[in-house]
């Protein structure tokens, strides 16, 4: 018994609003990167209910890539915030303001 | 054939010169002579050069070449090619030959005025007559008219150095400065006319098919086709060809008015005389004040198609001639009485080219030279003489401690004034001659322009006499009237060298073209006239004959020469009248100068004449006054309107952008959750946008 595509569809979309609320609400660095991997996901699901909706296996390889791309996102976001927190000794990002005019 | 490798180093003529100025700036002052002997060297090398260049073209020789292409047009684009070359034909060898010569002599001079006299800053001074040299020879030679313009403009720089050369004197960079300021405003309208010379005939070349002057020929004539370029352009301006011709002609001649120091642009001549004394004989004998004329001649057949332009430069010309001859009458110091001559003979010339007299002008521009260095030369040796004092109220008697300097002046002057058998005589006569049978046989309204202009120039001809032998009366006669003037300082053979041979060619120059001679007794000794009536090649389009049938064809001048009678009658008259009146000039001179001890009263009785003549007419007042209360306000007001309004609105527009731009970088929080704000925000604005131009949501 198949779950039709349309659950898949919620379940994105509701992780997707999930990473963006995250994003909106939180000033925490780290949570900014959760949330980001958040909606990456939300993402993947897309891809892997579309891929089986269709039978093409194209989607399922496609998000393999968006891990990968995840992964390095978060290797240099982690970097990031490393300095962030050793210029501004906080992680927030309401703090990081200096560069602005 | 022979004249193959003299034409091919002819540019050396020009070259030689600038070496020297690059010898003199370099190294000149470890020279025994200051760069004098390296000028004099080079300029008689030029003058060798010249002589050769000379004898071949008298051959019958002529000579036209590109030299160096410095923007390459192509035939495809139709784009201008501007170019230097050479141009050798009879009239430029004429002038290189005199240009080279008093040159040459200048700088021998200058061993005698500069050097022996202690003076400083020579290098500079040598290497600023090398420059001199170098620029005017080019421009004799160029062979189309932006080459022409652009060593006119070096002639003008060179005349600027070389006059403000004592420059810790308040005068002389003063003077250089004026000087260099009139011509200037002359050269605008140069400038201006060059450009409209290319922008018609896309071409500037002086000779050759495709020369300007050729295609303004075939544009007036009926016979011949207007050119497709000169006729697209006349589209475009909506002119009829006589009229845009002639604009571009009176453009050129405010160049030529400028440089020439003609009427009203001449104020700046009197004053140069600040230069050293050698200078002036150099500006006014062969270059700057040379250069304007010679521009008119090596166009003439441009000129000779517009009879408005000839009657303006007859006219100018004819007043110079006059105005200048009678401030000459009161003036107190040698120089001032030389400047105003010059300015007067310029008119001379000027009067010639405009009354069709090719040859005539060429001839007074030749004889001129030659008395006109001299006299100037002459004036020099009585400068070292009198320890720089020029007033002539204090000589007197100079003529028994100076032999040489009085006979060569004396000559000079016989010249200047017109006396036969000096060299100024015939060509002075020869100008009058033919404005006068111009002026004769030429019907209607030019016809009468030409007869008045002649009337000036023969006025003008007693002032001469006057104010010559006013000038030689009161310098080498009487007793003297000072204690210098009783002592003079005597001069080396560096000064009396060039006296004696400038002063030669002053009594025999003359003999080259003696034109009543011929007409009265026939021989066939008019050399000038056949040296400048070449038959071959290029050259016959810059010939004698070819600007008398222009001049005939285009113009509507006649040559009457049997108006009074029959030619003889019309010679002898022209001649006797011209005579007789600086006969008459010198013999006033005599009567009021030759022996009184008391000179001065005989020109104070002229009254408020003589402090009108002394003021020259007041123009440089009146050109003061122009300056200051008519262009000065109005560049003041320009001044404002730019401060105010163009800068205003500069101002404004980039005080509003930065005004809006300090708001609006407010937007850059540096926050990154408030850009994730509008960036969704923005998402969701533009999804409903979609839905509802899509109709999702109908």
């Amino acid at each position: 018994m198949a779950v039709p595509v349309e659950y898949y569809l919620l379940l994105s979309a509701a992780l997707f609003s999930i990473g963006v609320f995250g994003i909106l609400t939180r000033d925490n660095a780290l949570i900014f990167l959760m949330s980001v991997e958040l909606i990456l996901n939300a993402a993947n699901v897309n891809f892997i209910a579309f891929s089986k909706f269709h039978g093409n296996l194209t989607g399922q390889v496609f998000s393999l890539f968006t891990m990968a791309l995840a992964a390095a996102e978060v290797a240099v976001g982690i970097g990031i915030v490393l300095v962030l927190y050793r210029n501004f000794d906080d992680v927030s990002v309401t703090e990081a303001t200096t560069m602005r005019w | 054939m022979a004249g193959e490798f003299i034409f091919d180093v002819a540019p050396a003529i020009a070259v030689l010169p600038f070496v020297s100025f690059l010898i003199a700036l370099a190294v000149g002052k470890y020279m025994p002579k200051r760069g004098a002997l390296g000028g004099i060297l080079a300029t008689a090398g030029s003058l060798l050069l010249s002589v050769w260049l000379f004898v071949t073209v008298y051959g019958g020789e002529t000579h036209h070449r590109e030299i160096y292409t410095w923007v390459a047009g192509g035939e495809a684009s139709g784009a201008l090619e501007l170019t230097f070359g050479v141009l050798i034909d009879p009239l430029s060898a004429l002038m290189l030959v005199i240009v080279s010569l008093v040159a040459t002599l200048v700088h021998v001079f200058s061993l005698g005025y500069m050097n022996d006299e202690g003076e400083t800053g020579l290098p500079r001074y040598y290497a600023g007559l090398g420059l001199f040299t170098f620029s005017m020879l080019s421009f004799v030679m160029a062979d189309n008219l932006l080459m022409a313009f652009m060593f006119f403009e070096l002639v003008g720089l060179c005349s600027y150095l070389l006059i403000g050369f004592h420059f810790r004197q308040p005068g002389p960079p003063s003077a250089a400065k004026k000087a260099f300021l009139v011509t200037r405003f002359g050269d605008y309208f140069f400038l201006i006319g060059v450009v409209g010379i290319f922008a018609t005939f896309g071409s500037a070349a002086f000779a050759g098919e495709g020369s300007f002057p050729i295609m303004a020929e075939q544009a007036l004539s009926e016979e011949a086709a207007t050119p497709v370029v000169v006729q697209n352009f006349l589209d475009v301006v909506g002119m009829e060809a006589q009229t845009w011709f002639s604009i571009l002609g009176v453009l050129v001649l405010g160049g030529v008015i400028g440089k020439s120091a003609q009427f009203p642009l001449h104020t700046w001549l009197p004053d140069a005389m600040e230069g050293p004394t050698p200078v002036s004989a150099l500006i006014h004998a062969a270059t700057m004040v040379a250069a304007g004329v010679y521009l008119v001649a090596r166009m003439y057949g441009f000129y000779a198609l517009l009879p408005t332009v000839l009657a303006i430069i007859a006219l100018v010309g004819g007043f110079t001639a006059l105005f200048a001859a009678t401030m000459g009458v009161v003036k107190r110091e040698l120089k001032q009485v030389l400047a105003y001559s010059t300015i007067s003979q310029y008119g001379y010339m000027m009067l010639a080219l405009g009354t069709g007299g090719y040859v005539a002008a060429t001839f007074h521009l030749m004889t001129h030279a030659f008395f006109k260095a001299l006299l100037f030369l002459g004036a020099g040796s009585v400068i070292i003489a009198m320890h720089h004092d020029e007033n002539m109220w204090n000589m007197g008697g100079l003529k028994e401690e100076m032999r040489v300097t009085y006979i060569t002046f004396l000559a000079g002057s016989l010249a200047l004034a017109g006396i036969v058998p000096f060299a100024g005589f015939w060509s002075k006569d020869e100008v009058l001659y033919e404005a006068f049978v111009h002026g004769l046989g030429t019907a209607g309204t030019s016809g009468t322009i030409l007869l008045l202009a002649y009337a000036m120039g023969l006025l003008a001809v007693f002032f001469t006499g006057f104010y010559t032998f006013r000038m030689v009366f009161l310098t080498f006669h009487g007793e003297p009237r000072s204690e210098t003037a009783k002592d003079p300082e005597s001069v080396g053979w560096n000064v009396k060298g060039p006296l004696v041979v400038l002063g030669s060619l002053a009594t025999v120059a003359g003999f080259v073209n003696m034109v009543p001679v011929k007409k009265l007794l026939g021989p066939d000794i008019d050399f000038l006239h056949k040296f400048l009536d070449p038959e071959e090649g290029f050259a016959a389009d810059l010939s004698a004959h070819h600007y008398e049938e222009l001049i005939h064809d285009f113009g509507g001048y006649t040559a009457d020469a049997a108006a009074l009678g029959s030619e003889s009658v019309t010679v002898l008259v022209s001649a006797g009248l011209s005579l007789g009146l600086a006969l008459a000039g010198a013999g006033l001179a005599y009567a009021l100068y030759g022996y009184d001890p008391t000179p001065e009263r005989h020109t104070d009785k002229l009254g408020s004449i003589k402090s009108l003549l002394f003021n020259n007419y007041y123009q440089d007042e009146y050109q003061v006054w122009l300056a200051t209360s008519v262009t000065l306000p109005l560049a003041k007001a320009a001044d404002t309107f730019d401060q105010s309004v163009v800068d205003g609105v500069v101002d404004g527009i980039s005080g509003v952008s930065l005004f809006s731009s300090s708001k609006v970088r407010r937007i850059q929080t540096g926050v990154v959750s408030n850009y994730a704000t509008l960036l969704t925000l923005g998402l969701v604005l533009l999804i409903l946008v979609f839905g509802v131009t899509g109709g999702w949501f109908a």
